[in-house]
């Protein structure tokens, strides 16, 4: 591994009116190698400590997903069975549990499934035509294509009115939903704090709280919260003629008060860090645009909005790494929702995992790796780059 | 440094809205502000509230529609004051190690990724797997842990050195911030079992030794990513001229760039911090009597028959209020923290 | 400023790996007295010399402990059901024996595999799981539960025969083997509130009219309108034990040893048949018949529910007679009565899978010509010894066991409805004083515990399952099952099949023969 540095190195000290003694001397060559090797110093520790908790695990954990655990006198033992737990999820028995119930789409559902088959191509052809075309670009760009229209295909059938959602597609729907929400949210607070009103430092503080709340907690509260019989939003319901019905027996309500309490939870963290964007910005293109005469529309659309995209992207995308793993909410507030309509995969590999059916376990949380694996790997060398060319 | 301090004090003359935004602005904060405190509000009026008045139906201002009581705050206080302290302080000191111990790796490797240029060959990553795997295969073939290690250690060195030089074809800084974010993508119910077995091999079970190198090497990544984009906004030429007058790479980073990062820091801290103070999965495991931390106090409320929202509040209340006086006090670094691009030239 | 802040990053960096380094001792060790140091004389090969020893005193106390200086681990769930009277009879017992308990409290759906994992992987951190004894299959199969039999026939503090017969032969025991100490008595009963019904109903088709009657008028006098039935029909909680106390009435009527849930020469599922088919529609029927969100609710939510005078009837096991008569949480004192569930004119024909009429050779234990089959969900919380721990630990750990299922203590502890201790010795029916002085009326107390006593004396009651991997059949096939069924996410056909499938994977996956092995063997009481 060749480390360059980007800085220049120190230069000896010393004046030269002494002649510099051994002892000084082979301290300074110390000095200098510890000081070329800053690189390794610096980076290797870190490496270290994540490597060490993450290769025996990972190693493992592949290879439990490849078995089966089974209680025997003296102990227990793992039959290796190959692939048998990832075919019971995309065809055998689990495979309507998580992939869904296939249905014919709606014609919404054909015109949305074109759509995305479109861009895809359009997309590819764009790349094409640009001329900087390489074997691994390609290639990556036709299994992203083919990985999109996958989803989207997926997602349309079992969205249509008489399939039913598997786990893959009501995560998909948590992270995507969450996070366009919680971004524009997070956005027009934080537009909204960044101007010069009285009292700012309070609303920072306050909607700094929800995202403090331990997760179990917060699923807690939710679930006190939506409760029509006892929750503090009672009279309301009966107001309105809903005290005997219930919304969270009901698959598309369970998921929305699933969805609530995620974007109550977590808008935060994308309002702080946009705050913090906002304020750091430089004065004068803005002061130069009002000079100019143009709009505040105008001001965010092309000054701000530019300046903060780099920080939106990565904020996104450590948001949508941890979005998936959504767990505690769907489990504590309706234990998978009316049936299966609530359940996330972390929650569907969770329920498996207690019955210690752990290669089962493992296969679904490897399917969810492999998902994410993809959307941020796309959205890394795709999505992110371009926003941050675009800076 | 003064200049630089100057420069943070911006003109927010255009930033003041019109009385007529004013109005416009303050409607929807103080809307979200309202859904914000609302349950916060609830949490505290259930943690006052008699089992009865629970479960007979909202109400919701102690003294005017229920009499409030404060038997869950007496049981959890008193009844079980042992069952509370010892977590509470294992949390407390789990969750400050292990940030203290993750932003002080993770931001010297965050530097690291800014300033210099790293090209791992991939040749070398794929000799390391294939050792490791070796390793594993090894233990699980009964051979003692330790001779394993050595040996799979020692095979990487001679390969290394022997076919190293064939090897070409090298990775990047990015590839390597994508491996480590890559780490939060796998849900901690997979590897929670295989960590378990590593930590019962090296007799640190239900320690705080394992809780905090857990958690250290959960949230390095985050620190990582989060300073990354902040170093890069530190200018390269106090560095150079720093390095100039002598000074070494580290004394360059300990007194010039990591004060003048001090917010981002302080905002990062806050958020790893966050993280592990909430953390429950990994603290089940490798925890049992000694370890235990407070989120498993809390999901323990739920008996088997029936959660138990008197208890729950209060739990939840304390977990959440050292962490919200945190945040007060640091509130004012939080959003000059993370600074991108603070000062551009 | 930035001198100081430096300063101190630094120094946390510093002290956060020395504790890191000495992570591993950490909570205050046990006390133990300080050595003192001796000088001895002693002649060692004929000439006199001097040496020092270090001497431990021995604790202050007069007679000697027993056990002193031994600690035992004990693991349960979160309570204070279960937990709280282990915690208070530990002092209690240290006092008399020196023995140290510790009891350690994981979150109930994460008991099982913690205790498992635990002892799978050898590092033995517990002496005593107080656990679920359906889960014996797994435990025992593997060899980590310490064979008690002897034991309990010799001990003399124990009592084992003033045990309920069906807790000592059946819940106890594996393969004829005794392995737990039953601490708890568990099984499902229909509670009513006697204010509005003056007869329990006697077959589910009577609950259901009830319920109906019930649904939507206002039992407590707060104005709003309440509920004919409540019970905990969440997924992920208490729900596949429901509605395995409906199916039953329906499936098993030749007595305990015929099993509920599989065929005893094939072990073929027991789901597939117009007897469960019945029984998914009266369930899905009553999940009509109360509060809106009864899909989501468990049976805290449920007790909650009918002790706040909201439901006229809730099926449940045994907590409700304590927590009715509790003033902090009741409304709806000295109205509650109990009843044996519900049973069913019609029994399954096994041969054909189809419903035939009740006659003395169908139902052979029929009451007034109903078969009424009282299902003993659960088992109840027994203590068990990991098999790997010092014999030392174990003799203690036996006799804490010993101790608090004694009827000195466990007599006083069912009539405290926190405890989650349920009346499962002969001597806790017979004496009905206890309960009186707890809070019960004296006609609740002969209601409640003659409910309890009719349905362990049933001689047609059924065993919950107990073969290996059961949480594998019961939590996650039937449970997700009749989750989705209830919520419209399947039909009845579908879920049946459904159930159907999952189980006969998971018994062809195990071995057809072992389990059937097992579970014959669960089902051979020998009284």
């Amino acid at each position: 591994m060749s480390v360059a540095d980007r800085t220049q190195g120190p230069t000896p000290r010393g004046s030269g009116l002494e002649p510099p003694s051994a002892l000084s001397r082979s301290l300074d060559a110390l000095a200098a190698r510890l000081n070329r090797r800053a690189g390794t110093a610096f980076l290797l520790p870190g490496v270290l400590v994540v490597l060490f908790l993450s290769i025996f695990p990972l190693i493992v954990s592949l290879y439990i997903s490849l078995v089966r655990l089974k209680f025997v006198k003296g102990g227990f033992e793992l039959t290796f069975v190959g692939f048998a737990n990832y075919a019971k999820l995309l065809v055998g028995i689990d495979h309507v549990h998580f992939l869904g119930l296939l249905a014919n789409p709606s014609p919404l559902g054909w015109l949305v499934f074109g759509l995305v088959v479109v861009s895809q191509v359009v997309l590819l052809v764009q790349y094409f035509r640009t001329g900087k075309v390489s074997v691994a670009g390609t290639v990556g760009r036709i299994v992203v294509a083919l990985g999109v229209s996958a989803g989207a295909w997926l997602i349309v059938h079992t969205l249509s009115p008489a399939g039913r959602p598997g786990t893959v597609v009501v995560t998909l729907l948590y992270v995507f939903v969450g996070i366009i929400v919680q971004y524009l949210l997070g956005l027009g607070l934080a537009l909204l704090c960044a101007q010069h009103l009285p009292g700012r430092r309070f609303f920072r503080v306050v909607f700094l709280l929800p995202m403090m709340i331990t997760p179990v907690g917060v699923a807690y509260l939710f679930r006190m919260l939506t409760d029509t019989s006892k929750g503090p939003f009672y009279p309301i319901w009966n107001a309105l003629g809903l005290a005997n019905t219930s919304w969270v027996t009901n698959p598309w309500g369970a998921r929305a008060a699933v969805m609530i309490g995620d974007i109550w939870q977590w808008t935060p963290f994308m309002f702080i860090v946009l705050v913090a964007a906002l304020e750091s910005q430089s004065v004068e293109p803005v002061e130069a645009a009002v000079v100019d005469g143009a709009s505040r529309w105008q001001i965010f659309w092309e000054i701000t909005l530019p300046e903060i995209l780099p920080v939106s992207s990565t904020l996104i995308l450590i948001r949508l790494i941890e979005a998936f793993k959504i767990v505690d909410l769907p489990n504590v507030m309706t234990n998978g929702g009316p049936g299966t309509a609530t359940e996330s995969l972390t929650l569907h590999a969770y329920t498996i995992w207690r019955t210690l059916d752990i290669g089962g376990s493992a296969a679904v949380a490897y399917m969810l790796l492999l998902i994410v694996t993809f959307i941020g790997v796309a959205y890394a060398n795709l999505i992110r780059q371009r926003l941050v060319e675009r800076a | 440094m003064s200049f630089l301090m100057k420069r943070r004090r911006r003109n927010w003359s255009i930033f003041t809205p019109s009385p007529v935004g004013m109005v416009l602005s303050y409607l929807p904060l103080l809307g979200w502000a309202f859904v914000v405190l609302f349950p916060l509000y609830w949490l505290v009026v259930t943690s006052l509230k008699l089992p009865i008045d629970v479960d007979s139906g909202p109400f919701y201002v102690p003294f005017v529609d229920f009499k409030p009581s404060l038997h869950a705050w007496h049981y959890i206080f008193y009844d079980l004051r042992n069952d509370t302290f010892r977590p509470y302080w294992n949390t407390v000191v789990v969750s400050l190690t292990s940030t203290a111990l993750a932003l002080s790796l993770g931001s010297a490797a965050a530097y690291a990724l800014t300033r210099f240029t790293y090209r791992p060959r991939l040749g070398a990553i794929l000799t390391f797997m294939g050792c490791a795997i070796l390793a594993i295969i090894a233990v699980n073939l009964r051979v003692p842990w330790q001779i394993a290690v050595v040996a799979a250690i020692a095979l990487f060195i001679i390969l290394l050195t022997t076919i190293g030089r064939r090897f070409k074809r090298a990775l990047g800084n990015n590839d390597i911030a994508f491996w480590m974010i890559s780490q939060r993508m796998l849900p901690p119910v997979a590897v929670v079992i295989p960590i378990y077995v590593l930590f019962q091999r090296l007799d640190l079970l239900d320690t705080w030794a394992a809780l905090i190198i857990t958690y250290v090497a959960a949230n390095l990544p985050m620190v990582v990513w989060l300073m990354r984009d902040y170093f890069q906004s530190v200018p390269i030429e106090l560095e150079e001229c720093a390095a100039i007058d002598g000074a070494s790479r580290y004394r360059t980073f300990w007194s010039i760039v990591l004060p003048l990062s001090l917010p981002g820091l302080v905002a990062t801290f806050l958020f790893v911090l966050v993280f592990a103070w909430n953390e429950y999965l990994l603290a089940l495991f490798l925890t049992s009597a000694k370890a235990q931390t407070l989120p498993l106090t809390i999901a323990a409320q739920n008996a088997t028959r029936g959660p138990q929202w008197w208890y729950m509040s209060v739990l939840i209340l304390i977990m959440i209020i050292p962490v919200i006086g945190m945040a007060i006090a640091l509130e004012r670094y939080i959003a000059r923290g993370l600074l991108i691009g603070a000062i551009k030239g | 400023m930035k001198r100081h802040l430096a300063l101190t990053l630094g120094l946390l960096v510093a002290l956060s790996l020395i504790v890191t380094a000495c992570g591993g001792a950490t909570a205050s060790p046990a006390p133990t007295s300080p050595p003192q140091v001796v000088e001895v004389t002693r002649i060692v090969a004929g000439t006199p010399e001097t040496v020092t020893l270090q001497v431990t005193a021995p604790p202050p106390t007069e007679a000697p402990m027993k056990y002193a200086g031994v600690t035992v681990n004990v693991l349960t769930f979160t309570g204070p059901q279960i937990a709280e009277p282990l915690q208070r009879h530990g002092p209690e017992f240290e006092a008399l024996t020196g023995a140290h308990i510790n009891v350690n409290i994981v979150p109930f759906s994460d008991l099982y595999q913690k205790a498992l994992t635990d002892f799978a992987t050898g590092t033995n951190s517990y002496d005593i799981i107080v656990f679920d004894p359906q889960w014996m299959g797994d435990y025992v199969s593997a060899g980590y539960l310490e064979d008690l039999t002897d034991k309990v026939k010799s001990d003399k503090t124990i009592e084992w025969d003033d045990i309920g017969p069906f807790f000592r032969d059946f819940s106890a025991t594996y393969e004829g083997r005794v392995y737990t100490i039953p601490l708890d008595g568990d099984f499902h009963m229909i509670y009513y509130r006697t204010d509005l019904i003056k007869e329990p109903p006697k077959t589910w088709d009577d609950y259901v009219a009830l319920a109906t009657q019930f649904q939507g008028k206002d039992l407590n006098g707060d104005g709003k309108a309440d509920y004919g039935s409540c019970i905990a029909m969440a997924r992920s909680q208490q729900s596949y034990w429901f509605i395995s106390s409906v199916a039953s009435a329906f499936i098993q009527s030749q007595g305990t040893g015929q099993g509920a849930f599989f065929t005893t020469d094939t072990m073929q599922p027991l789901v597939n048949n117009d007897a469960f088919g019945k029984a998914l529609d009266i369930y899905k029927t009553i999940s009509t018949l109360g509060p809106p969100d009864q899909l989501n609710l468990n049976v805290g939510d449920t007790r909650g529910l009918f002790t706040s005078g909201r439901c006229a009837l809730s099926m449940d096991w045994g907590d409700i007679g304590p927590l009715a008569t509790d003033k902090t949480t009741s409304t709806v004192i000295d109205k509650v009565g109990a009843a044996v569930l519900p049973g069913s004119k019609e029994v399954l024909d096994r041969a054909t899978g189809k419903l035939v009429p009740c006659d003395e050779k169908t139902c052979p234990y029929a009451i007034d010509g109903v078969n009424h089959a009282p299902f003993a969900a659960f088992g109840g919380w027994s203590g068990a010894i990991n098999k790997a721990s010092k014999d030392e630990v174990k003799a203690a750990a036996f006799d804490f066991l010993a101790y608090v299922s004694a009827p000195a203590q466990s007599n006083v502890d069912v009539t405290i409805g926190k405890t989650g201790f349920n009346p499962y010795r002969t001597s806790q029916f017979l004496n009905r004083e206890q309960w009186v002085e707890s809070g019960m009326s004296a006609v609740a107390a002969s209601n409640y515990l003659g409910a309890i006593e009719a349905s362990l004396n049933s001689p047609n009651m059924v065993l919950d399952l107990r073969i290996p991997q059961n949480q594998y059949y019961q939590q996650t096939v039937l449970d997700t099952a009749i989750a989705q069924f209830l919520a419209g996410e399947l039909d009845k056909a579908a879920t049946m099949k459904q159930i159907e499938d999952g189980w006969n994977a998971k018994t062809d996956e195990l071995g057809r023969d072992t389990q059937l092995a097992a579970y014959k063997a669960t089902l051979g009481v020998t009284k």
